[in-house]
């Protein structure tokens, strides 16, 4: 097989659901994990004469969003209707955008470094979701849950830009952290609040035309995305190398085997007859409220991103993982802002191996943490000015900072955690360490040198870590050496 | 006009009068309607007549009108009937049509609300064709509706119900849906007025969407006063529908007391001579009256009807999607899967003409005759709309006949088309959107009626009402003083 020489062409539809509090089209509410058929009412079930009216938030969320992505808004957008029967469709057509979608254009960047490359985005366009057919809980039937009939959502459209599964990987998971940051969707995906169709063809790596493509619906994880793609990519390889054709079908990806299957009782092609939905007028967006949806916009994550790389010298390893999420790249900032004398990397060390691990653990946000911000710059302090050492400080002061919020210079005393720089005590210590290890001593006299860190730990523990480690070294080095004559 | 004891009440002011007056009681007031329904129940106007409950609401009315503090509704004493499109909480609810057989609706249409509101008793709900569907009264489940004064004849469509039940005095006046005229051309072929406010007057919340840009609640009555305190009842902002206009929005304009009458309409060939002639009459009692009358061109006349009907049965084949069977109404007993249930549901539900106009609408919308059809109508709406609204920014009103001829035989062979072109005159203003008012004008040789209709700007409803009180020859009224 040589599936080398082929080069993956893929395009994504995601589809968003929205932090609204209501439905697309009339005031149900949306929460999630209700009773079925709880949240309906007489406008979402269809009863006759009844007629949409356009979710203001809706709106301004799905411009929320186009803005942040540098698409262009739309200044006279509308809805249409697409039509197709089915039993979770209560109107029989879904309302939703065709021809004049609310956004244009707009990227996301994907990769780093040399690999980084601009997806573009085609269109975003509003639409309500339908219900759930559910064929597997009464034996007379199917059925059918209309909570989630007409719940708001975007979809967003990319080109087909994509060129590998890692890419469609990190697209999912940006476009994810941007719409939480953004306020604009929870971004859960076990909830189905992000589902993404990929669209997957192959042509021979160099050519520039469009093939058949296979579609794979509803995929709600990124990392099943990646998979499903790679899945596709071999599965379409090998048809052509056996000198097949690919087939344009529907598919879906089974994660239990790792395998994309052709969706049962394939659909027929579709006419949809879209035309604009006469029960809502056109939409103009103002001027006015581009701006103040402008102005509402968070700082977003690569802009924090760059900030920490650029002006406080992260890695970019250390960077991702700040900006993941808003309030956390938020409060890192603001505490460097407010004790400009702290090391950047320091900090982040601090957020990345116990800050946040700390928060996910309890579930509570970074807001909720429970260690005040003075606290924290004081224990890196403790640090930074050599009066305990980072082993000490990340193993023993900060479990008891944890536990009791007082301050790490007191509580470090109490602890009798400062660094002690007495070379009689270190040398007293060194001693004991030397007499009670005779074989470790001459294995280290023969040549083993790396003993030395065996030694310095056991004065540590010795000393309960206070031991200043440089003065340790030096001393066991010249008790050591001095030794062999 | 209702006798009551002797009494002849012509219109609402007389009713209240004699309620306040203490010449009348609801209670007898509706009694004496009740008796009107009973001995017309054979020109099958009413699908359901709520008696018991139009009596309590009579009860109750009389009550309040002896407590001197009560506060009494502008339509109190005001008996009306509404048409089987609209909604009613509690109320069977089924648009002419077997699909929605047993239906009772949930909640209450916003314009029945504001009647119920202002303390109009309604006394039952009224035959129409199938979803607003036809213009004569001939598509519903129900079966045909006669003229209550040419019982052979029918009484036009679709809101037939509506307008018989005004007809033969079962009650004040009727709330009708008019899509294409089918509240002015009944009231035509009764010998009645009818009123279509102007697209976005009055919410549809409740009103059963037969094509959504083109669908508006109107009046039949018989007394232009009724009708408009009827309408101002009904008018204005509603959250449930989204294409309602602010009337804040609307620019007043005054009086210049011209209107113009289209030529081609007048000499269209399909036009009765003696309609011709009458309004022709008009024209001239109008102008002697110190009125500029003038003709205008209006050479798009033969594209009404395609554009009308390509639009609509598009809009039409879109809502009535939402018949499926699957949520209420009637669903077919002989599915086994949910293709056939959908398939079986609505070729046993849907008549005729409604699957005639589904697959009309289906076909325009379709990939590959969108632009040839749908795209092209909606062009010729606009070109339409630009042509009416330049007349109309110079005259304070267009002036046509509401029908080419009076009311046809209840048994009369007519193919789809010839009656599709039977509506050339009405479907005009639902194109643009404007309001229209038709008035009885006069008779043909066998003695049917025949209305004129007016058109005014849109949101002008006060230019109708004003030049609707000269055309009914009240001698008294002059422009000026209104």
């Amino acid at each position: 097989m040589q599936s080398h020489i082929y080069e993956p062409v893929i395009g994504l539809e995601v589809h968003i659901q929205l932090l609204t509090q209501s439905k697309a089209f009339c005031g149900d509410d949306i929460s999630f994990g209700a009773e079925a058929n709880s949240q309906t009412s007489t406008i979402s079930l269809a009863h006759p004469g009844t007629l949409p009216r356009a979710n203001k938030k809706q709106v301004e969320l799905a411009i929320r969003l186009g803005i942040a992505l540098g698409c262009e808004i739309t200044s006279t957008t509308y809805f249409d209707r697409k039509h197709y029967f089915y039993a979770d469709l209560p109107k029989g057509f879904q309302t939703t955008q065709d021809s004049r979608p609310i956004c244009m254009g707009g990227t996301i960047e994907v990769g780093e470094g040399t690999s980084r490359r601009e997806i573009r985005i085609h269109h975003i366009h509003m639409e309500e979701d339908a219900g759930k057919s559910i064929h597997d809980q009464s034996s007379e039937g199917s059925l059918i849950d209309y909570n989630r009939a007409g719940v708001p959502l975007l979809e967003l459209v990319t080109e087909p830009d994509l060129r590998s599964s890692e890419e469609v990987y990190q697209f999912i998971n940006k476009l994810r952290q941007l719409v939480r940051y953004l306020d604009v969707s929870d971004g859960n995906m076990e909830e189905g609040s992000l589902r993404a169709d990929c669209n997957v063809s192959i042509r021979p790596k160099g050519s520039s035309e469009l093939n058949t493509r296979c579609e794979i619906k509803n995929i709600n994880s990124a990392r099943f995305a990646a998979r499903a793609v790679d899945f596709e990519i071999r599965r379409q390889s090998e048809i052509l190398e056996k000198g097949g054709t690919i087939i344009q079908e529907t598919r879906e990806y089974s994660p239990g085997d790792d395998r994309t299957v052709p969706l049962r009782g394939k659909e027929e092609a579709h006419d949809y007859r879209y035309f604009p939905e006469p029960d809502l007028p056109p939409l103009s967006i103002s001027d006015e409220m581009l701006r103040k949806v402008k102005s509402s916009l968070p700082i977003l994550p690569a802009q924090w991103h760059n900030k920490f790389t650029t002006e406080f010298g992260l890695s970019i390893y250390d960077a991702d993982l700040l900006v993941e999420h808003r309030e956390i790249a938020q409060s890192f900032d603001t505490l460097l802002q407010k004790s400009p004398d702290i090391q950047p990397s320091l900090l982040s060390k601090l957020y990345i191996n116990k800050i946040i691990p700390h928060c996910n653990e309890s579930g509570i946000s970074i807001g909720e943490f429970e260690v005040p911000g003075q606290h924290i710059v004081s224990f890196l302090e403790l640090i930074e000015t050599d009066k305990i050492s980072t082993s000490v400080a990340y193993q023993k002061l900060w479990p008891a900072l944890l536990e009791t919020k007082e301050h790490p210079q007191l509580l470090a005393q109490k602890l009798n955690l400062i660094q002690s720089f007495d070379e009689d005590y270190i040398a007293e210590s060194v001693k004991l360490v030397l007499i009670e290890n005779p074989a470790k001593v001459e294995a280290y006299k023969k040549g083993k040198k790396a003993l030395l860190s065996f030694f310095i730990g056991q004065v540590m523990r010795k000393t309960n870590g206070k031991a200043n480690p440089q003065i340790t070294r030096k001393i066991l080095q010249s008790e050591l050496n001095s030794s062999t004559d | 006009m209702i006798q009551v004891s002797g009494k002849n009440y012509r219109c609402l002011d007389d009713i209240q009068k004699g309620l306040k007056g203490g010449d009348l009681t609801s209670v007898q007031l509706v009694q004496a309607y009740l008796r009107e329904v009973k001995a017309n129940t054979h020109l099958n106007a009413y699908v359901e007549v709520y008696e018991n409950e139009a009596m309590t609401a009579a009860r109750d009315l009389d009550e309040r009108i002896h407590t001197s503090s009560a506060k009494l509704g502008p339509l109190f004493g005001a008996v009306l009937s509404v048409k089987d499109v609209i909604a009613q909480e509690n109320h069977h609810l089924t648009a002419g049509s077997r699909i929605l057989e047993g239906y009772t609706s949930i909640y209450t249409a916003t314009a029945v609300q504001r009647l119920l509101d202002a303390d109009a008793i309604i006394i039952g709900r009224v035959n129409c064709d199938e979803f607003a569907m036809g213009s004569d009264n001939r598509t519903s489940v129900y079966g045909p509706v006669r003229n209550g004064e040419h019982q052979e004849h029918v009484p036009g469509g679709s809101s037939g119900g509506s307008a018989v039940s005004v007809q033969v005095n079962t009650c004040l006046a009727s709330i009708g849906s008019d899509t294409g005229g089918s509240v002015r051309q009944p009231a035509s072929f009764c010998g009645l007025i009818g009123f279509k406010p102007s697209y976005g007057r009055i919410s549809r919340h409740g009103l059963i969407a037969y094509g959504s840009s083109f669908d508006q609640i109107g009046v039949i009555g018989k007394k232009l006063d009724d009708v408009t305190k009827i309408y101002e009842v009904m008018k204005g902002v509603d959250d449930y529908d989204a294409t309602l206009i602010d009337p804040l929005m609307v620019e007043d304009r005054p009086i210049r007391k011209k209107l113009a009458y289209l030529k081609d309409a007048v000499e269209h060939p399909s036009l009765q001579p003696e309609i011709r002639e009458t309004f022709l009459k008009k024209v001239k009692s109008l102008q002697a009256r110190d009125i500029e009358v003038q003709p205008v061109d209006f050479e798009l006349i033969d594209y009404l009807i395609p554009a009308y009907y390509v639009l609509t049965s598009a809009e039409a084949s879109s809502n009535l999607s939402r018949y499926d069977g699957l949520r209420y109404g009637r669903r077919s007993p002989h599915a086994t899967t949910l293709l056939e249930s959908y398939s079986k549901t609505r070729t046993e539900g849907f008549g005729l003409e409604v699957k005639r106009r589904i697959l009309l609408g289906t076909f325009v919308l379709s990939v590959g005759y969108y632009d040839a059809y749908f795209a092209k109508a909606q062009k010729v709406r606009r070109l339409i709309k630009a042509q009416i609204s330049r007349v109309l920014a110079e005259y304070d009103g267009l002036l046509l006949p509401t029908t080419p001829r009076t009311a046809w035989k209840l048994g009369a062979e007519m193919s789809p088309v010839q009656i599709y072109l039977s509506d050339v005159f009405s479907v005009l203003a639902n194109l643009v959107g404007f309001p229209a008012i038709s008035l009885p004008m006069g008779k043909d040789v066998e003695n049917l009626p025949f209305g004129i209709q007016l058109i005014s700007g849109t949101f002008q409803e006060h230019l109708l009402f004003v030049y609707s009180k000269l055309i009914l020859d009240d001698e008294d009224s002059v422009v000026e003083t209104i």
